[in-house]
């Protein structure tokens, strides 16, 4: 019995202690931050993912980037200036800042930024399946390559000779991929091309020489599925935004909940997102904030595959438009934070054009199919049934209210569904399935990348098996306007591959998400962006008495 | 001994054997492949058949398995596919965190459970009795991840006497040296982060402990009962020795056997609801890692990471059966 009464008053004491010794005080300078997941590698060049990008942007800088809280507006970083491109729209020069140095001492000039641009061309076969954004932007490796040479013509101003014109090279030149390494360390890390086993590149795996580059704040270290720590970077360049924080951790947290439970107690001070049913919940206590980014940088869509009836047919196509209440499925499932799509690309995006789609009229649905001759009005239509995506916050959800708008108009509707990674993405790709839904996320706001990459561009010279879309026309437009060398030549390109599209209704376009961040109140100075391209030098911790 | 302890060793790698063979197939079976999560919203038909290619997926089946096992034989347990890190170095990083919660859970599980089966032993039927017999059958009968998330919302959000995520306030920004951060604070001289370390780890090791802790309640309480019958406490409690002692020297001691068993098998099920546990309350260990894995089909990290749990398994019932030997004097191996 004595052992039982000790032991019993041993553990009370321990939790009534544990429990009573409160939250320490808060920290005023440092800032934890919970991600939707872990960074995937430490090097810039090797990675296309948000997160890694994320935490990436705040420790290496690029020529060019993203002005603070916009998607499209390209201002210079470790250029003085924005490139002047030459007549023939293929050399860029751009003039380099003086006197930068890199987190590990070395200079930062025109030799720097010539090794980096060497290397994005040179990304040996090994390492290629990491170097997804290189690949893409520049078509290629080695003779494939877009990128002609990059040669140093003096210490601060570098050529940058591409092999055809790309009306898009300083746009994408702003993704944290292109951000300017330190030589010396990239070396160090044997992420200088010399390795190809991605296993022994120490810099991309959070090792030796990773993630050296100029930015306001230096990599601390990486401890996988955990957290990453930063820390500020006291000799910044740019003296007037000098991280006000002493440290930055990231912390990887899947669940949405987990986020905004851990929010409320102080676990974390800023969710990069969270799920449209939690926005309530965060208005609802006064100790935190939602940050609505003001913008989308992604699209919604009702997919459709033509080689199936009889959404091959292009009234049918312009009925289920019409018969879709885009409105009501905004206000029930986002929780209002999305627009109404106007386009297959956000409105942010250049060149965006408002394409008037159709707007819900069910009766117009219904006369639009009378018309159409289909007798056979059985749709199979698929919908993912594990996850949600930031563009998409209830599939199910989504796909039963879709399915009632379309059988209400006299669609009959075949329900089908299947796990997003073991067969819907693969399959939807393939072209096995008639009508789905499925969305993208912008990498950059060009309308290549909306219009051709995520959807309608050919792939080897014929319409993708995906959609089955074919109009050799709007694939001609398209590549003339990245062709183009003229602003007002890609514009007028771009509108017209626009309204090819538009005059098709190839798939109908639903809504622009608005995923929101939140963060404990006290969080200030945080400049929300769309693309997530958001610098935690300007946070501060409004934390009295600390 | 010795001989008794080889055999034992090497009985275990047919075994061992046998389930890498079942677990390969079983992870191929599950649809999908770690094409989607890596290459993402990227991902096209040709560059998913070279990364394939790259991972030697596009092997037959059993070229794959004959390569896992010359692998995994010559002690290189893979990288992962996701991110390429090696399986040892991060499993080793995680590992601490998993030892921790168990160890934190089967304390918990112990030191609650054996004095509450004495407790409810003493009165059979009792009212005591029948309290701990019905929360022993509703820690059992709970599932852990619905205690576990029940125990965060309620000690975690609502109060906000405990947190509910993680192993240490991320703001100390605390290094950790070996891993064990309830030894690491400790040395760096920070009892109040040490304090902070066993905050983050009641919640969770009450959730993982509450299985246990049933089951060795209810053994313990079978276990005393049965030895308070035998003819040799009753001769005891005749000649007149003290209750206390009787307790001690002549039931405790030979009650204690079929609980160590208990807790030996229990070690095993500990690590399968630490998986769930570590998901609940965000806590960096193996279960949480191997989860991720999961839902990558991150292969080489969900073989290994199952194959060292089962080596673990097997040689925690070994340290069990031994132990038998010192606790009981008639069994001689």
């Amino acid at each position: 019995m004595k052992h039982l009464r000790i032991g019993a008053l041993l553990s009370a004491i321990l939790v009534v202690a544990a429990a009573c010794t409160g939250t320490p005080a808060k920290s005023s300078t440092t800032l934890v931050v919970a991600l939707p997941g872990d960074i995937v590698r430490t090097d810039a060049m090797l990675t296309d993912d948000s997160n890694s990008s994320y935490v990436i942007q705040q420790v290496i800088e690029g020529l060019v980037g993203l002005a603070p809280g916009s998607t499209s507006e390209i201002v210079p970083v470790l250029a003085t200036a924005l490139p002047t491109v030459s007549k023939d729209g293929l050399t860029y020069t751009f003039k380099l800042r003086e006197g930068v140095k890199f987190h590990d001492g070395t200079d930062f000039n025109a030799d720097a930024v010539v090794y980096n641009y060497e290397r994005f061309r040179t990304v040996p076969e090994g390492l290629q399946d990491y170097s997804y954004y290189i690949g893409a932007v520049f078509g290629g490796y080695g003779d494939s390559s877009n990128l002609e040479s990059a040669t140093a013509v003096d210490d601060y101003t570098v050529e940058i000779k591409l092999k055809a014109v790309s009306s898009n090279f300083t746009l994408t030149q702003t993704l944290p991929v292109f951000g300017i390494q330190s030589p010396t360390a990239l070396a160090l890390g044997l992420a200088d091309n010399s390795e190809v086993d991605i296993t022994k590149v120490t810099g991309a795996q959070g090792g030796a020489g990773a993630m050296v580059g100029t930015g306001p704040f230096i990599f601390d270290s990486w401890v996988v599925n955990d957290n990453v720590e930063i820390v500020r970077n006291d000799t910044y360049w740019n003296t007037a935004a000098i991280a006000k924080l002493e440290a930055v951790i990231f912390k990887p947290v899947a669940e949405e909940t987990q986020r905004v439970n851990g929010l409320a107690d102080g676990t974390y001070d800023l969710v990069q997102v969270i799920a449209p049913a939690d926005v309530a919940t965060i208005a609802a206590n006064t100790g935190l904030q939602a940050i609505d980014r003001g913008s989308s940088f992604n699209i919604f869509c009702l997919q459709m595959n033509h080689t199936y009836a009889p959404v091959s047919n292009p009234m049918i196509r312009e009925a289920i438009a019409y018969a879709i209440d885009k409105e009501s499925l905004i206000e029930t499932f986002y929780a209002g934070a999305a627009d109404v799509a106007k386009n297959w690309m956000p409105m942010d995006v250049q060149y965006a054009l408002d394409l008037e789609l159709p707007t819900y009229d069910p009766a117009k649905a219904e006369e639009l199919i009378a018309a159409s001759g289909e007798t056979d009005l059985t749709i199979d239509f698929w919908y993912p049934n594990d996850v949600t995506r930031p563009y998409m916050p209830d599939p199910k959800g989504l796909f039963e209210a879709i399915s009632a708008q379309l059988e209400a108009v006299g669609f009959t509707v075949v329900a089908h569904d299947a796990p997003w990674r073991g067969g819907y993405l693969d399959d939807e790709y393939a072209g096995a399935y008639e009508m789905w839904l499925l969305g993208w996320t912008g990498d950059w706001a060009g309308p290549d990348n909306f219009l051709k990459t995520a959807f309608f561009g050919y792939v080897d010279g014929a319409p993708s098996t995906e959609f089955a879309y074919k109009n050799n026309k709007l694939e001609a437009a398209m590549n003339a306007a990245l062709a183009a060398t003229t602003d007002a030549q890609a514009q007028k390109l771009w509108e017209k591959a626009q309204n090819l599209i538009r005059a098709d209704l190839p798939t109908v376009p639903i809504a622009n998400s608005k995923p929101q961040a939140a963060a404990s109140i006290d969080v200030k100075g945080f400049v929300g962006s769309a693309g997530l391209n958001e610098y935690l030098n300007l946070v501060y911790l409004d934390r009295a008495g600390n | 001994m010795a001989r008794y302890i080889i055999r034992r060793l090497l009985a275990a790698i047919p075994v061992l054997l046998g389930l890498s063979l079942v677990l390969f197939a079983y992870i191929r079976l599950l649809p999908g492949d770690p094409c989607v999560a890596i290459l993402g919203q990227h991902r096209t038909v040709e560059t998913c058949a070279k990364l394939r290619e790259h991972l030697g997926l596009d092997l037959p089946l059993w070229q794959q398995y004959v390569n896992y096992l010359t692998q995994t034989l010559s002690g290189d347990f893979g990288n992962s596919v996701i991110n390429a890190l090696p399986f040892t170095q991060e499993f080793l990083v995680r590992f601490p965190g998993t030892l921790e919660l168990t160890i934190g859970a089967l304390i918990f599980a112990i030191g609650a459970g054996i004095p509450l089966g004495r407790l409810a032993a003493r009165r059979v039927g009792g009212w005591a009795d029948g309290l701990i017999t019905g929360i022993s059958l509703f820690g059992v009968s709970i599932p852990v991840f619905v205690l576990g998330l029940a125990l965060a919302v309620i000690f975690g959000v609502a109060l906000g006497w405990l947190p509910t995520q993680g192993r240490i306030d991320a703001h100390f920004r605390f290094d950790s040296i070996t891993g064990f951060l309830l030894i690491d604070t400790l040395l760096a001289g920070r009892p109040d982060y040490f304090v902070d370390v066993v905050r983050h780890l009641i919640l969770p090791s009450v959730a993982l402990g509450s299985i246990p802790l049933a089951i060795i309640t209810r053994i313990t309480r079978a276990s005393v009962i049965e030895v308070a019958n035998e003819d040799y406490v009753r001769t005891a409690r005749a000649k007149g020795l003290a209750g206390k002692k009787v307790d001690q020297r002549h039931v405790m001691r030979n009650a204690w056997l079929p609980v160590t068993t208990v807790i030996g098998l229990q070690v095993g099920g500990l690590l399968g609801g630490a998986v769930l546990t570590e998901t609940v309350f965000v806590w960096n260990g193996v279960g949480r890692w191997v989860v991720d894995a999961i839902q990558n089909h991150d292969y080489p990290i969900i073989q290994s990471t199952i194959l060292v749990f089962a080596a673990f398994f097997l040689i925690v019932n070994l340290l069990v059966d031994i132990g038998y030997a010192f606790l009981n004097p008639r069994i001689r191996y």
